[in-house]
């Protein structure tokens, strides 16, 4: 894993977009399906962190 | 190799080392990206613990909405306010390529746009603290609020002063291209774009949800 600025920049870039869709979603519907949304981006990061590491692991 | 002659004190090689051995770097990431990584892991504890407060609260207190009744948060103010933080670390990231790239101009503009975007985040938010119309005392929501956005504030505060160092190393001539050569403008660049994320964080869940 790489741990400089430019990787920490795309963290930025990535949790931007999320916020600006959970942002845009809770202002177009109801602060309850903005919060699901949420939810559901972290359980999917979660998810895709636990595969990365696993597959790290492997290698 | 240098520090085994140095290790048995003998041979010319004494001439080139003065002072103690060079200290043993095991890890594979430099001390000082290794030094603010778990910084920032201290930090994310920190506003976990604030974080953790927040929904305790709200839920808690669970008000027919939130923020209560009379509370009203200005969310296109602070939607402003994210966007030109945001906007701060795609300057500083400009800078840090620019100064991989040997371009000394750009990496001086970028830590100025940097640095002047910070500040206008941290202007705009004691602008608002000042118009909100409630103040920390006001029921747990007012401490919270205060509490949650001030600590991000704080940070801002830090984040701005190690830029203003940066700065003026920058103007004086530092930093090269070369990884090592840089760092002091990678590792504040690393914080800053820490205190971003958590921005983006507090405005989506204390403004928006």
């Amino acid at each position: 894993m790489k741990f400089n600025e430019a990787a920490v920049f795309k963290w930025v870039v990535i949790v931007g977009i999320a916020g600006a869709l959970i942002v845009a979603v809770t202002l177009l519907t109801r602060p309850l399906v903005g919060a699901l949304l949420l939810l559901a981006i972290v359980i999917a990061g979660c998810v895709y962190a636990y595969r990365w590491w696993r597959a790290r692991k492997r290698h | 190799m240098e520090s085994a002659s140095v290790a048995v004190g003998h041979g010319h090689a004494d001439h080139h080392h003065h002072g103690p051995p060079e200290a043993n770097q095991s890890s594979r990431i430099d001390r000082q990206t290794l030094g603010i990584l778990l910084f920032i892991v201290s930090e994310v504890m920190l506003f976990g613990a604030f974080f953790a407060s927040y929904f305790f609260l709200r839920v808690v207190v669970d008000p027919p909405s939130w923020p209560p009744e009379p509370f009203e948060l200005p969310k296109a103010v602070a939607g402003m306010n994210t966007a030109i933080l945001v906007s701060s670390s795609f300057t500083v990231h400009y800078a840090l390529e620019s100064i991989r790239r040997g371009n000394r101009a750009g990496l001086k503009l970028g830590l100025v746009a940097t640095w002047l975007l910070g500040a206008t985040f941290l202007f705009i938010q004691i602008n608002e603290y000042v118009h909100l119309g409630f103040s920390a005392r006001d029921f747990s929501f007012g401490s919270i609020f205060y509490s949650l956005t001030g600590l991000h504030g704080a940070h801002v505060f830090v984040g701005l002063m190690l830029l203003t160092f940066a700065t003026i190393r920058a103007f004086r001539g530092h930093f090269g291209p070369k990884a090592e050569d840089h760092l002091g403008v990678e590792v504040p660049g690393i914080y800053w774009h820490f205190v971003d994320i958590m921005w983006i964080i507090v405005y989506v869940t204390v403004y928006i949800l």
